[in-house]
């Protein structure tokens, strides 16, 4: 059969078509998990640590259980089950077990009938706790064996990866010119919108039912079966829509096993929504790093090696860690060429909430400081910014020394396009003192090779299923987080099938109702929901075809199906309604199904952490960001961002653009606004979002995006990730912007006011 | 996030309150916006018994202006109601910026400019423009009327000169005098939804040659538990030709005299640094309205 | 200690039994299931409980029901006129300013009060009408424009928002038949 995608004459996919649940959104009528409510449900809510470090001596509920209404009381004693999502270390609790390692660490839940009730319930449970020093710093933590915060764990440090490719130390003996910085990054959190919400529901079978605000409905449903002891098969995680999660909702929470724990406890629904401060405790956000960096460079500005040490912090509890370790390890392989490396990282448990994973995971640090590194080491060659980066940047085909190939890139594309409709060459180095421009490139994965415990089913799925009462449905696995996965994929699966993307119904998100999937993680789901959905069409049209084959007197393959008409390429005439030949298939061969699967190549490097930056294609992208700086108070503004990114064929191009503005804005909000800022005594001093400072809508600069013509022929419809690629340049092209502006290069996050004027004042004094 | 059990009163006269406050005496709070009272309920920081809802009482609503007198606006006057209001903008347009830099428009729907003066945050944004264009606190009891400057009233973080059983029912402001010009600056991290790391209100009276200083009051938010009135900055300016330097000695003179603290926003030492930054934008500001057009600036930075 | 007032909402008057300490956004989500009005804070920060009281935005998870006794309330939900969206909210969809949708509801109604005093409001003061409005998804460039957007649509009298599409003449098969029977 020919491949419809070659000819790219689409009419589903490459449209801005609105969301398929735009407009139910603006009426309000979307359905969050909050929104819902069950018969007899109650409300459940979690007693949090005022320690950062202790050993829970006693938890005395008998007051908090005498309170009318009050229908259940747990603590950590009843679930002593611990998991991850590694489930290979797993270190978490339902609730803390003998000792809690952060300030706001749940310690007990209630079930009560109404949210008043429950919270009074919290005041009344009494935990006696014996304080133990709270190690907040990850150097303090490695020097402190006396204190382990995970008694198995010498020196707090949860895992050390080592990686070394050709000869670095002589790549960078050999270098004409060699650079060595430290940075460090700060403390951020996701803050989405929506928090955490979960609503447990056990039926008369004892079948449970949670519905939950997660990215990753299957881990969730692993989990609940390990933390509760229950098969599987007698759980079903549905998703109700979901207010953002950026990577935030892919641990599994505290709400969601409390809820279900709960629910089982007391024979009612459940229902357990964080507060805005319980949101900063779950957290997972953003590893702060420490990270020392030397780029080697020849003369002409060639990358020779990079040497790379990264000190993460972890927070309390293992989580993504690992995972968030050899990313960091990865990201220094693309989108540059690096003929020699040398990764040393080490993930270090502290006193404080976990870290795990948020947009662009593991890219966005060491990003941060390649970029820096390498707008002043094209100062130390002579050549523009822009000139080292092109010299560097990959191309389709290229393999990195840790044995990662990128099938497709159109980087240099990007880079160019960025560079041109902003101005760069003729503003860079020459806007008046206080104004500047930065560049910086990026990429990021489109999905994972590999599943987080060893399996070797297909990571998406998808089922497609056409009648002439429901028309075509499309069920898959695959989560909408607010991201538009159902908008997209319903285009591709009408693109394939030739019917509207409006008639493409989709049941996703669900255990019970669609077929597996790993989850909207990774930037997985548009290539590798997509290639299963590809699959699945190709079924439906297989038997379709064969129906009109007859029928027109044509052969098969050389049919083709748009607008609901199946027609000869060669011979347009010869067509028949799609609809026609469906009832034709059903009434000779009964049910129209198709089912499609995808898992990616399993490829990789044969050393510690080479099966981590495995993907079967990459997303590229290049900004250049102008901004000003007041000089007498050091407020920084972003002023533009003109972007050009590679995301292969854009499913949706109006969704595209949206990934990359909020990208944008997210980006900014770490490089200048956003940082969680803890006490001494492990306290978050700013868990709500008036200290922790989101970019509002005055914070906007003009935004020039571009989607740079591109088409990935590994990809369904051409299309890679656009979700998390678009973050990994923001950060630096702001602080290659400042540095331009003022002279003052910027490694420590966020660059606020009063470290510029700081450092401008340095500076004056200085000359 | 929820409040703690109390009762709730929606009286209609100035007397019923007072009544209510008699009879509840310290378990009852003053309702108006209710951005910072149920805030800190909701965080249990207080517990009141009763909440007296004063919104409805018309009397402490509404801004009146009389021509060569002043203005007395009612202490449930909505911040967006000030920010709105021609004749704020057109007289006192310090405080016309100042209320458009609060919060969000929700907050501004909902907050009052008398709420602003009681809750006595140090970092609010009326209170420097009220005090820098002379404003007095009419505050009222059982006992009687009485008036205070609204500098005398701000006693520090969030403690007030209100007696038991009174209340806040408004302010006066005096008919600026001519050539007179009064501008506000404040500097948060981002530009909206900010509390503030500093602010500052000056209002610049000029004598008839446009060039000296007749009068001028500088009062900085932030920089001290209650607003501080930059009094040596105003007495270098008093009497003296404005030009650049005038301006850049009182905004470092203020910024000496500032007493900022290290929070979570920011350290004292740029508190008093960006102070000067602050003072003199605003200084100059207001000079330039009064020098080369009306209205001009204000732009906060 | 509860007590029965009355609310009015979308122009409807609804008895609810209160008590002073009930929130509006509380009262509106559980007692009367408007839904739409979304908690992303509890604090006054995010604006996701954005409604309209008397015209004015107000974050209803800072006021008190019982405060509302007599006052118009408007929500997310009273938009949408006879099943059709208001041209906010057409705007909001055709513009891709809406994700993950949880700051939707209120960020309209942001928009529909600052609309309603400004008819024509330049870029700034859209921008700073909805600053008390957190997105985390879009980056606010939709949404602006979709506002600004609507403005032009509202003063050109386009109240109605864009006609609906209409079928093409003589577009070969299309949907389903309704009855699900299929012509030959």
């Amino acid at each position: 059969m020919i491949d419809r995608d070659l000819d790219r004459n689409f009419t589903a996919v490459g449209k801005s078509v609105p969301r398929k649940d735009a407009a139910l959104k603006a009426r309000g009528e979307a359905k969050y998990t909050d929104d819902l409510t069950l018969p007899g449900m109650l409300y459940g809510k979690i007693k949090r640590s005022p320690y950062a470090h202790a050993i829970i001596k006693n938890i005395d509920c008998s007051r908090a259980l005498a309170l009318p209404g009050v229908q259940a009381v747990i603590t950590g004693q009843e679930a002593p089950i611990p998991y991850g999502i590694v489930p290979q270390n797993p270190t978490e609790y339902a609730l803390a077990v003998g000792k809690v390692r952060y300030s706001g660490e749940g310690v007990a839940a209630v079930a009560a009938v109404d949210e008043e009730t429950a919270e009074e319930a919290l005041e009344l449970i009494t935990v006696e706790y014996e304080p133990l020093p709270a190690l907040l710093d990850p150097l303090e933590a490695m020097a402190r064996d006396d204190v382990r915060i995970h008694e198995n764990v010498p020196y707090n440090i949860m895992y050390e990866g080592n990686q070394e490719f050709g000869d670095p130390d002589g790549a960078l003996a050999r270098s004409a010119y060699v650079l060595e910085r430290e940075f460090k990054t700060s403390y951020v959190n996701h803050a989405f919108l929506e928090p955490h919400a979960a609503l447990a529901g056990f039926s008369p079978n004892g079948e449970l039912t949670l519905y939950a605000s997660t990215q990753i409905p299957h881990y969730l449903h692993r989990t609940l079966s390990l933390v509760l002891q229950m098969p599987m098969h007698k759980i079903r995680v549905s998703v109700p829509t979901v207010g953002g999660g950026f990577g935030g909702k892919g641990e599994v929470s505290s709400a969601e096993l409390c809820a279900a724990l709960l629910a089982r406890k007391t024979g009612r629904p459940v229902k357990v929504t964080y507060e805005r401060s319980e949101v900063f405790a779950q957290h997972k956000g953003r590893h702060p790093c420490l990270i020392k960096m030397k780029i080697g460079v020849d003369k002409d500005g060639l990358i020779q090696a990079v040497d790379f040490d990264n000190i993460l912090d972890g927070g309390a509890y293992a989580g993504w860690g690992i995972v968030v370790l050899f990313y960091t390890a990865a990201m220094i392989h693309l989108p540059y060429k690096v003929p020699n490396a040398r990764f040393r990282g080490r993930r270090v448990f502290t006193n404080k909430p976990t870290t795990g994973a948020m947009r662009g995971l593991g890219g966005v640090q060491p990003r941060f400081a390649m970029e820096s590194m390498l707008d002043e080491l094209a100062g130390m060659v002579g050549i523009s910014p822009y000139e080292i980066r092109m010299r560097n940047a990959v191309e389709s085909g290229y393999t990195t020394k840790s044995n990662v190939y990128v099938p497709h890139s159109e980087f240099k594309k990007c880079l160019q396009t960025a560079v041109e409709k902003s101005g760069y060459l003729e503003k860079h180095g020459k806007l008046p003192f206080g104004r500047g421009i930065g560049l910086a490139g990026g990429y990021y994965i489109s999905g994972t090779a590999y599943t987080l415990y060893m399996s070797y089913k297909p990571h998406s799925s998808a089922m497609i299923r056409v009648d002439t009462e429901a028309g075509v449905t499309l069920y898959c696995g695959a989560t909408d987080i607010g991201q538009g996965s159902d908008t997209v994929m319903a285009q591709m699966a009408a693109e394939a099938l030739g019917v509207k993307y409006e008639d493409v119904h989709v049941v996703s998100g669900d255990t019970t109702l669609a077929p597996f999937d790993l989850g909207s993680f990774a930037s997985r789901v548009t290539y590798g929901t997509g290639q299963a959905i590809k699959m699945a069409a190709a079924e439906i049209n297989k038997k379709l075809f064969a129906i009109a084959a007859a029928e027109l007197g044509v052969r098969a393959e050389h049919l083709t199906a748009k607008n609901y008409r199946i027609f000869s390429r060669f011979e347009p005439k010869k067509a028949m309604d799609w609809y026609k030949a469906v009832e034709k298939y059903i009434d000779a061969q009964g049910p129209l199904v198709g089912t499609g699967h995808y898992t990616p190549p399993r490829t990789g490097g044969k050393f510690q952490g080479g099966k981590i930056g495995q993907s079967p294609t990459f997303g590229f992208s290049a900004q250049v960001t102008e901004v000003e700086v007041d000089l007498k108070t050091g407020r920084v503004k972003v002023l533009k961002v003109t972007e050009a990114g590679d995301c292969g064929q854009a499913i949706n191009p109006m969704s595209v653009e949206g990934q990359v503005e909020g990208s944008i804005l997210m980006g900014m909000g770490q490089a200048l606004y956003e940082e969680i800022k803890v006490a001494p005594d492990g306290k978050i001093l700013n868990p709500n979002l008036h200290d922790y400072k989101i970019p509002t809508a005055m914070e906007l600069p003009a935004i020039d995006s571009t989607i740079v013509e591109s088409y990935d022929p590994t990809a369904p419809f051409g299309a890679k990730e656009s979700g998390e690629g678009p973050i990994q340049p923001v950060i630096p092209a702001i602080a290659n912007a400042v540095a331009d502006a003022i002279g003052v290069r910027f490694t420590d996050l966020p660059i606020t006011p009063e470290k510029v004027l700081r450092a401008l004042q340095k500076k004056k004094q200085q000359s | 996030m929820l409040l703690p059990e109390f009762e709730y009163f929606a009286p209609g006269t100035v007397e019923e309150v007072l009544a209510l406050l008699e009879r509840f005496g310290d378990g009852a709070k003053i309702l108006a916006g209710g951005t910072d009272l149920l805030l800190m309920m909701k965080d249990k920081v207080i517990r009141p018994r009763c909440l007296i809802d004063i919104t409805g009482v018309a009397a402490l609503n509404g801004i009146r202006y009389t021509p060569g007198q002043g203005l007395i606006i009612g202490a449930a006057a909505k911040i967006a109601v000030v920010e709105r209001s021609p004749v704020v903008r057109e007289k006192y347009f310090a405080l016309h910026q100042a209320a458009g830099e609060l919060g969000s428009a929700q907050v501004r729907a909902m907050a009052t400019i008398g709420g602003n003066s009681c809750h006595a945050s140090p970092a609010a944004e009326t209170p420097p423009p009220l005090i820098a264009l002379g404003a007095k606190v009419k505050l009222q009891s059982r006992a009687g009327e009485r008036e205070l400057p609204l500098a005398d009233f701000i006693l520090g973080n969030r403690q007030t000169a209100l007696r038991n059983g009174e209340i806040l029912t408004g302010f006066f402001l005096p008919e600026p005098p001519p050539n007179s010009a009064s501008r506000y600056q404040c500097l948060g991290l981002r530009d909206a939804m900010e509390i503030d790391i500093v602010n500052a209100a000056v209002n610049l009276v000029l004598d008839e040659d446009g060039a000296t200083c007749r009068d001028v009051r500088i009062v900085m938010g932030s920089v001290a538990p209650a607003p501080l009135r930059a009094r040596q900055a105003e007495s270098t300016l008093a009497g003296r030709r404005l030009d650049a330097a005038a301006i850049e000695e009182a905004a470092r003179i203020a910024a000496g005299e500032a007493k900022p603290i290290s929070d979570l926003r920011a350290s004292a030492e740029y508190r008093r640094e960006v102070t000067a930054v602050v003072v003199k934008r605003a200084l100059q500001q207001a000079f330039y309205a009064l020098t080369a057009g009306p209205n001009k600036g204000g732009l906060c930075s | 200690m509860k007590q029965l007032i009355e609310l009015q909402v979308n122009g409807e008057t609804y008895a609810v039994p209160v008590s002073p300490r009930d929130l509006l956004v509380d009262v509106l989500r559980k007692k009367l299931g408007l839904t739409g009005t979304k908690k992303g804070c509890g604090q006054g920060d995010c604006g996701a409980c954005t409604v309209l009281v008397d015209g004015e935005p107000v974050l209803s998870c800072l006021t008190l029901a019982i405060a509302c006794r007599g006052k118009k309330i408007t929500t997310i939900e009273g938009l949408a006129e006879n099943g059709r969206l208001h041209p906010l909210q057409q705007s909001f969809v055709d513009h891709g300013a809406i994700q993950c949708g949880f700051c939707t509801p209120g960020m309209i109604l942001s928009a529909k009060a600052l609309l309603d005093r400004n008819p024509a409001p330049p870029e700034e003061e859209i921008k700073r009408g909805l600053a008390g409005n957190l997105c985390r998804c879009t980056g606010y460039k939709k949404i602006v424009e979709a506002v600004g957007a609507a403005a032009r649509a509202l003063t050109a009298g386009n109240l109605a928002g864009p006609p609906p599409e209409e079928p093409a003449a003589g577009e070969p098969a299309g949907a389903l038949p309704a009855n699900g029977e299929v012509k030959s």
